[in-house]
């Protein structure tokens, strides 16, 4: 190509830059990266699929999941009963989509409040400093210096078993990460130019923090609000396994999985635990695969 | 670098204070009389109603609240751990009884999944972009995906109970006295929790060494002419092992925290099932000591990383 043709095309796309007509294109550039990340693709439509299939559980079985069957108990999986029966003869199949909901509800739930309370407070106090800052760091460093699991048991001990307390349990938990991950981006990012501009402008400190500089940091707390996700999604099952997050006549995946303790129904009736594992396997992988794929688009510096 | 131990210690005490302060709060705000707890119950409940309201005064328990904690330390300072409500057991005895199962338990599964973690981590990043390195990351995923207990359920339903190779859980039967005795108890909790610890080590020995290799001193070194393994292990794998070294560090803690839910999986009579059984019974002295003890094995990792980054990494101690 001739350097006049290659001139001609770059004053083309200045034209069609500068009117503007190019910009839609940029924006989406993380997602078209996020779609051209086959793991992140696979992750999003097992997530959709599982959600979904949980939203909508009372369209894809017609069982109650609390209604005992004394007569059909421990089936094996059949046309009937897509993955058998319980010990009290509930069908485990709409007790996994029906569980699903709460699971996830925990899941998502606590680590979105977390991120509310963790981004809330570290955006002004990473921007600020000072004693807020310093009196916040401390406490979170007293929170993370317990090892998680012992930690979330503790507070169970004190607090008591229910869902709103499981909620309560995994924000206190998760906050801390939140708060230092934003605090530490707020301190690099108070540093750039555009927000000594915005000083100068005599813009107040909260529209410099949450309007200004925040969307700069979103990409991280993204990446770590699914990552926080897979993690509860894990805790609740592990704690509801042993019988101490949600009550057990609430189904979850955890409170499914707590009858497979009994050793004669981990030998014999492989259908009570095995399918529900596997779907909390595959919605925390997918999980974890959408986590991966938003930091590879939205940081380009992590890519590997 | 004596200083800088020096200092990191004294940046741990304030830390220590506040949370021993935190599971003294928690010790007096649950149910439960603290009299109960600091003498052997059985002591206790021969006790008149005049002896106990003395021997509250003599353990300091009608002092103000602070005063109170300060006792509560230096008793805990001194090994004097008080007694769990249930068994009314010294809880130092718990500890000295559960203690050994849950460190061999942990410690082989740490050992195994560090070397191997870093060994796959390497290759993987020495191969980066391979099939190797894409089904190694894949893998990964799944493990740190899969519930740890479900994988111990699988692994326990597969080898114990159908194949019948291994036995289903516990640690101590009548009639062992060696190691070799217990260890085919030992073979299936290893492995689940080396394989689920893996996942995490390899990823972070990949993302290390990947980020090794990519320095200007390892291209001078090829540059120079190295051969290309002198140049992946002696340059590049050095580097990379400070932040595995921070990783293994955090991984410590779990010496304690780590296996709670494998434990009780295979019936492990360790400090973790102690826990859980603990949790369950309201034994809430048992419960807090337990935990207080769980943040000292975590705060005593972060100062043996701190040392070691150190010692590996000269940069870290000019800070």
């Amino acid at each position: 190509m001739s350097d006049a043709a290659l001139n001609r095309r770059f004053d083309r796309l200045r034209v069609l830059e500068e009117t503007g007509k190019l910009k839609s294109r940029s924006r989406s550039r993380a997602v078209s990266k996020l779609m051209n990340n086959r793991l992140a693709v696979v992750g999003l439509c097992l997530f959709t699929i599982i959600l979904l299939a949980s939203l909508f559980a009372p369209l894809l079985t017609g069982y109650d999941p609390l209604r005992i069957d004394l007569r059909g108990r421990l089936q094996p999986p059949s046309w009937q009963h897509w993955f058998g029966t319980d010990m009290t003869g509930r069908d485990v199949f709409s007790r996994v989509l029906y569980g699903g909901r709460i699971s996830i509800l925990v899941g998502l739930g606590s680590a979105l409040i977390a991120a509310v309370i963790g981004v809330g407070i570290g955006c002004y106090a990473g921007y600020k400093g000072g004693w807020l800052d310093a009196f916040v760091l401390r406490t979170s460093e007293v929170f993370m210096a317990f090892p998680q699991i012992i930690l979330v048991l503790l507070l169970v001990s004190i607090l008591g078993q229910s869902l709103i307390n499981l909620i309560i349990i995994f924000v206190i938990t998760g906050w801390g990460p939140m708060y230092r991950l934003t605090r530490a981006r707020m301190l690099s990012l108070r540093e750039e130019e555009y927000v000594q501009a915005l000083q100068s402008f005599g813009v107040s400190t909260f529209k410099i923090c949450y309007k200004h500089i925040l969307p700069n940091a979103l990409g991280p707390i993204m990446v770590n609000i699914t990552l926080t996700t897979a993690m509860f999604i894990l805790a609740e099952a592990g704690l509801s396994f042993l019988g101490l997050g949600v009550p057990l006549q609430i189904p979850t995946w955890g409170n499914i999985l707590n009858a497979a303790q009994d050793l004669r129904v981990l030998q014999n009736y492989w259908w009570i635990w095995l399918p529900v594992g596997t779907v909390i396997s595959l919605f925390v992988i997918s999980v974890n695969f959408i986590g991966d794929g938003l930091r590879d688009s939205t940081d380009p510096s992590q890519q590997g | 670098m004596g200083t800088f131990i020096l200092r990191r210690i004294l940046i741990l005490i304030p830390m220590l204070v506040a949370i021993s302060f935190l599971i003294y709060l928690g010790l007096e705000l649950t149910p439960g009389d603290a009299v109960s707890h600091m003498i052997p119950p059985d002591v206790a409940n021969t006790l008149s109603a005049e002896d106990l309201e003395a021997l509250r005064e003599q353990l300091g328990l009608n002092q103000p609240f602070l005063l109170r904690f300060w006792i509560w330390l230096t008793n805990v300072l001194q090994g004097n751990f008080g007694h769990s409500l249930e068994a009314g057991v010294a809880i130092k005895d718990i500890f000295l009884d559960r203690l050994p199962a849950t460190l061999e338990l942990s410690g082989f599964a740490i050992l195994f999944s560090t070397i191997i973690g870093c060994f796959l981590g390497t290759i993987s990043a020495l191969r980066r972009g391979s099939a190797t390195d894409n089904s190694l990351t894949v893998v990964g995923m799944l493990g740190v995906s899969i519930p740890e207990f479900f994988f111990g359920l699988v692994a326990l339903s597969f080898f114990a109970l159908h194949l019948e190779w291994l036995p289903v859980g516990g640690r101590l039967m009548p009639g062992y006295d060696s190691f070799w005795d217990r260890a085919p108890h030992l073979v299936l909790p290893v492995l689940v929790l080396s394989l689920m610890m893996t996942a995490g080590v390899m990823r972070y020995s990949r993302a290390a060494m990947l980020d090794a290799l990519s320095r200007e001193y390892i291209r001078t070194a090829r540059a120079k002419g190295l051969p290309g393994w002198r140049v992946n292990l002696l340059h590049g794998l050095r580097t990379a092992l400070t932040p595995v070294v921070v990783l293994i560090g955090f991984r410590l803690p779990a010496l304690i925290g780590g296996s709670v839910i494998i434990e009780l999986v295979f019936q492990w009579p360790g400090l973790g099932n102690e826990f859980i059984a603990a949790v369950r019974g309201q034994d809430y002295p048992l419960v807090m000591m337990i935990a207080l003890f769980s943040v000292l094995a975590m705060l005593l990792a972060s100062l043996i990383i701190d040392v070691l980054t150190a010692l590996i990494d000269p940069r870290v101690r000019l800070e």
